[in-house]
């Protein structure tokens, strides 16, 4: 019923292909990149598209196509990773949290709106700030930054859920309470979930991007989109190019999981459409 | 009424202890010694230790946290490292740039959301609707830096429209400050622009829905008046909490599009300072900026009843 609802939604299956090629230019980046993305080379800086390089170079005379297409690796692990570490915390937090209720019930929400109560961009630098900036750090950054949404929608339905017949019943013949939450409940907060994480997907990749560009990302000289539009600002005059495409490309990766994240809404949660 | 927002604001005070000591707890998430950590690897054993002791690194945790909860309730959010200047006299000079900034892109925001959003709604399930749903859609996957850096190359550089370098503050001279801030505003709305937008398309098209549109209609007056007098006014309400939420993206994204176009902002002094380990700096920057968000925030739930009144006041 979902699938065939999702299938027959266009915007969703735009959605789908975008991400696709996406996931495709990941996988394959060695074969679709035609040089080396951390090959220097002082003879070609800052050079125009050409049959050679197609998007140009940069100063060091890296070739940006390659770049941008590699680029789409450490974009996608930290978008994915991040969101996977907030739903598990989420997921975590909120289970127990919604299932226990009283004093730490409590307490635990308390926590989880002050880390809501920042900005959320702001927050990952602050992190950043203190941690270092490397691949896994941004992880955990953007991670526990979208962990409370996780936990308040997975909250939210343990607290309607835990005192629905079924789950009553299931103490009743004697079940514990992480088979009951494992078993009966969770299960029952999937959709909320998977349309909070294709959303949280589509964030990622943009503050990734911001968080690279300010140097607080993957360090240089990795190819990440924001980095290479980092390195673009201080040479805009000389090779427009440089900052255009991979800018496209962090809008297309974005806008592969917007669409699909709206496409779900409207499956999954009619009531919103 | 007072009651009320005695209440709210007696509700504020446990999250701003949460919010503080978040952030007092991030300079201890510094691996290792904070003080050599700032110092770097060239610092003497004294340094350290007179670092330690200027942050208060040598005493309890507890301690030093009740200390300095004390310190920021006297407006006290210690002293640069780098500049030895307090991180209040900084934050004061800066902040007003990033306020004009952030304004600029709520008021640019909400004049593209509220009517396009409005006639979406009204033209619900025509090529209107569908071309705004694509620009919103548009609007919250175009990264808001980029078209900062985009708009910078061709309006400022190749058109020479605005300027690109330099600042002129807003309160100093009105107009030649507002072309250095038209682009980085413009460029920092569009995310909240079409949010709002989305949210004001759906909320209208809940509330056309009701009975009591139709009894406006009935009763003869014009569709102007329907959708701005009785429809918007209660499609206003919820648009209202995501125009607080968004307003954080708003101070997130500030830091970088100040970044973006050199503005002496308060996200730019951020940055410099994490670049600089000024980390009671970066401390200060980030506490005040949640505090300024919360504090909105508040104002929104205040707000919140007059356009809602089934929001009871008690």
């Amino acid at each position: 019923m979902f699938w065939k609802k999702f299938l027959h939604n266009p915007i969703g299956m735009i959605g789908v292909i975008v991400i696709a090629m996406n996931i495709f230019m990941a996988a394959f980046a060695p074969v679709l990149a035609t040089h080396n993305p951390l090959a220097i080379n002082v003879a070609q800086q800052s050079e125009e598209p050409s049959a050679q390089h197609w998007f140009g170079t940069d100063e060091f005379g890296r070739d940006i196509y390659s770049r941008v297409i590699y680029g789409s690796r450490i974009s996608l692990y930290i978008s994915l990773f991040s969101v996977l570490v907030a739903t598990f915390l989420g997921v975590a937090i909120g289970a127990t949290s919604g299932y226990y209720g009283g004093w730490m019930d409590n307490i635990i929400m308390r926590i989880m709106d002050a880390v809501m109560s920042f900005p959320a961009i702001l927050l990952a630098i602050g992190i950043l700030a203190v941690l270092g900036p490397n691949l896994s750090n941004v992880v955990l950054a953007l991670g526990l930054v979208y962990t409370p949404r996780f936990a308040r929608i997975v909250r939210g339905s343990v607290l309607s859920l835990k005192e629905k017949e079924f789950v009553e019943a299931s103490k009743a013949i004697g079940n514990g309470d992480a088979f009951i939450i494992f078993r009966h409940i969770l299960p029952n907060c999937t959709a909320p979930l998977i349309v909070q994480a294709t959303a949280s997907l589509a964030y990622a990749i943009l503050a990734e991007s911001m968080l690279s560009f300010l140097g607080l990302g993957a360090p240089p000289p990795a190819p990440s989109w924001g980095n290479i539009l980092s390195d673009a600002r201080n040479f805009m005059m000389d090779n427009a190019m440089m900052t255009v495409f991979p800018g496209l490309a962090i809008t297309m990766a974005v806008l592969g999981f917007n669409l699909v994240g709206d496409a779900l809404r409207d499956v999954l949660d009619p009531r919103l459409k | 009424m007072l009651k009320f927002v005695l209440k709210r604001i007696i509700y504020l005070i446990p999250t701003l202890v949460l919010v503080a000591a978040l952030v007092f707890l991030l300079i201890h998430m510094i691996p290792g010694d904070p003080a050599a950590v700032i110092l770097g690897p060239d610092a003497t054993a004294e340094d350290v230790a007179s670092v330690r002791q200027a942050l208060g690194l040598d005493r309890p945790l507890y301690e030093q946290f009740v200390v300095w909860l004390g310190n920021l309730a006297h407006g006290d959010f210690g002293v640069s490292i780098h500049s030895k200047r307090p991180v209040i006299d900084s934050i004061g000079e800066r902040f007003p740039v990033t306020l004009c900034l952030t304004t600029l892109a709520l008021v640019f925001a909400l004049v593209v959301a509220l009517p396009s959003g409005v006639l979406a709604a009204v033209y619900h399930n025509t090529n209107k609707d569908y071309l705004f749903m694509i620009g919103t859609i548009l609007g919250v996957s175009v990264p808001g830096f980029w078209l900062g850096l985009m708009a910078l190359l061709v309006f400022s550089v190749q058109l020479g429209w605005f300027p690109s370098t330099g600042f002129v503050a807003m309160w100093e001279e009105f107009w030649e400050g507002l072309r250095y801030m038209i682009l980085p505003a413009i460029t920092l709305s569009l995310f909240m622009a079409a949010v709002v937008a989305r949210m004001v398309r759906s909320s209208m098209l809940e509330v056309l829905r009701l009975e009591y549109v139709t009894h406006a209609r009935a009763k003869g007056l014009s569709e102007w008046k329907v959708i701005t007098k009785h429809a918007l006014k209660n499609a206003f309400a919820p648009t209202l909490t995501t125009i607080g939420i968004q307003y954080g993206m708003l101070l997130g994204g500030a830091v970088v599009t100040e970044t973006v176009f050199s503005l002496p902002g308060l996200g730019k002094y951020l940055v410099v300072s994490i670049y600089m380990r000024d980390y009671p700096v970066v401390q200060g920057c980030i506490l005040f900026i949640a505090l300024v968000y919360v504090f909105i925030n508040t104002i929104v739930d205040l707000l919140y009843g007059y356009f809602d009144p089934r929001v009871q006041y008690s």
